[in-house]
């Protein structure tokens, strides 16, 4: 099993499907920072005072970690970031779920108008795909450990393509 | 060589530090749309208006009171009341209020100043007819309502409409906090916003603000 997850075809497509997932979720958000701290406001989590900092930063935090995981650099640090972003999403996702507080995701971008009850739905669905995002984010973390500790004074980073 | 044990922690940093320069850089770029304070003004509240500071969804409507006629000051009250009776008063006293769709047909008759609170892209895809722009979450919103206000001179008791998409949307909602803050005390709220005036085909405009 082990030697399965540290396969390093299995590693190079878990990087690269991780950082174009972080590139998607990166663009609509840097392209719209009053929509995304809206959508920051709405899960209703945040003190006034953190909003526009983090619309304007966590949009570019995703975006040069995404760039990192698809170009294989500094994958460690990327793979880090990432798992910590998504342990945020998904912790904001699931306290907003626990009180019944039906919130637009906000995860690529602004969203369509919906009902109550179809976004208590999507949240559902947003917080298990980001719980999955983040088993691939620690597979990646743990893989580019094992890699280092392996062969050391050798490449440190995950697998190259 | 070999790699130093620090340098994942340094790339750690180095990820956090170009992703703070890139969003510095690009939000001193931005257009007035995509622009955000970094830090918001202390004049824009941002609470997150819970169910019980929500103006209740029948508010002035059936009250038997003019949309126009700027809030009764509540009276403290001789005796005993019924809990109706004394809910609908704290209504009607409300400076913030929700109003219907005759009711925001009725104040537009009357020449009333319309506010939208949604996006700009929103308010140039159609607005209430002669509304003004005031989209709560772009950065330009100081000057819009200077502007607004040096144009319509309202007095504090004057009723102002706002709006936004209706249903869950609270844009309308903080609009009317911030202008509570600066002073206007018979703020109407469009409960169902510009999706009704739409549907029931009442003057639009379109274009920018």
């Amino acid at each position: 099993m082990r030697r399965l997850l540290l396969h390093p075809k299995l590693v190079l497509a878990t990087r690269i499907l991780l950082g174009l997932i972080f590139l998607a979720a990166a663009l609509p958000k840097i392209a719209d920072p009053p929509g995304f701290a809206k959508a920051i406001w709405a899960y209703g989590l945040f003190p006034p005072w953190s909003i526009n900092p983090l619309a304007l930063l966590l949009p570019w935090l995703e975006l040069v970690c995404g760039l990192a995981l698809c170009l294989g650099r500094w994958t460690r640090a990327a793979a880090l970031w990432c798992s910590i972003l998504l342990l945020a999403f998904s912790l904001a996702l699931a306290i907003d779920l626990a009180r019944q507080h039906p919130t637009d995701c906000g995860c690529f971008g602004s969203s369509s108008q919906r009902s109550e009850a179809e976004r208590m739905v999507d949240m559902r669905w947003a917080l298990g795909r980001d719980l999955g995002l983040l088993l691939l984010a620690i597979q990646l973390s743990w893989s580019s450990l094992r890699r280092q500790d392996r062969r050391p004074g050798s490449e440190p980073e995950g697998a190259r393509p | 060589m070999a790699p130093s044990p620090r340098s994942p922690a340094l790339h750690f940093l180095a990820l956090a530090g170009l992703a703070a320069a890139a969003a510095l850089i690009a939000n001193a770029l931005a257009s007035p749309a995509r622009h955000l304070a970094w830090r918001r003004s202390a004049a824009a509240p941002l609470a997150f208006p819970s169910p019980t500071e929500r103006p209740g969804p029948q508010a002035g409507a059936d009250s038997g009171q003019s949309v126009l006629a700027p809030p009764a000051r509540p009276a403290p009250p001789p005796g005993p009341s019924r809990p109706a009776a004394r809910a609908e008063e704290v209504a009607a006293s409300s400076p913030i209020r929700e109003i219907s769709s005759g009711e925001a047909w009725e104040a537009f008759k009357s020449g009333v100043p319309f506010l939208d609170a949604r996006r700009r892209a929103e308010f140039a895809e159609g607005h209430v007819a002669g509304a003004w722009c005031a989209p709560v979450w772009e950065s330009d919103l100081d000057e819009r309502l200077l502007s607004f206000k040096a144009a319509r001179r309202p007095g504090p008791e004057d009723a102002i409409v706002i709006y936004c998409s209706g249903g869950e949307c609270r844009d309308s909602h903080l609009l009317a906090a911030r202008l509570l803050d600066e002073g206007y005390g018979h703020l109407l709220i469009y409960r169902d916003g510009f999706p009704d005036w739409l549907g029931q085909k009442r003057p639009v405009e379109t274009g920018q603000p």
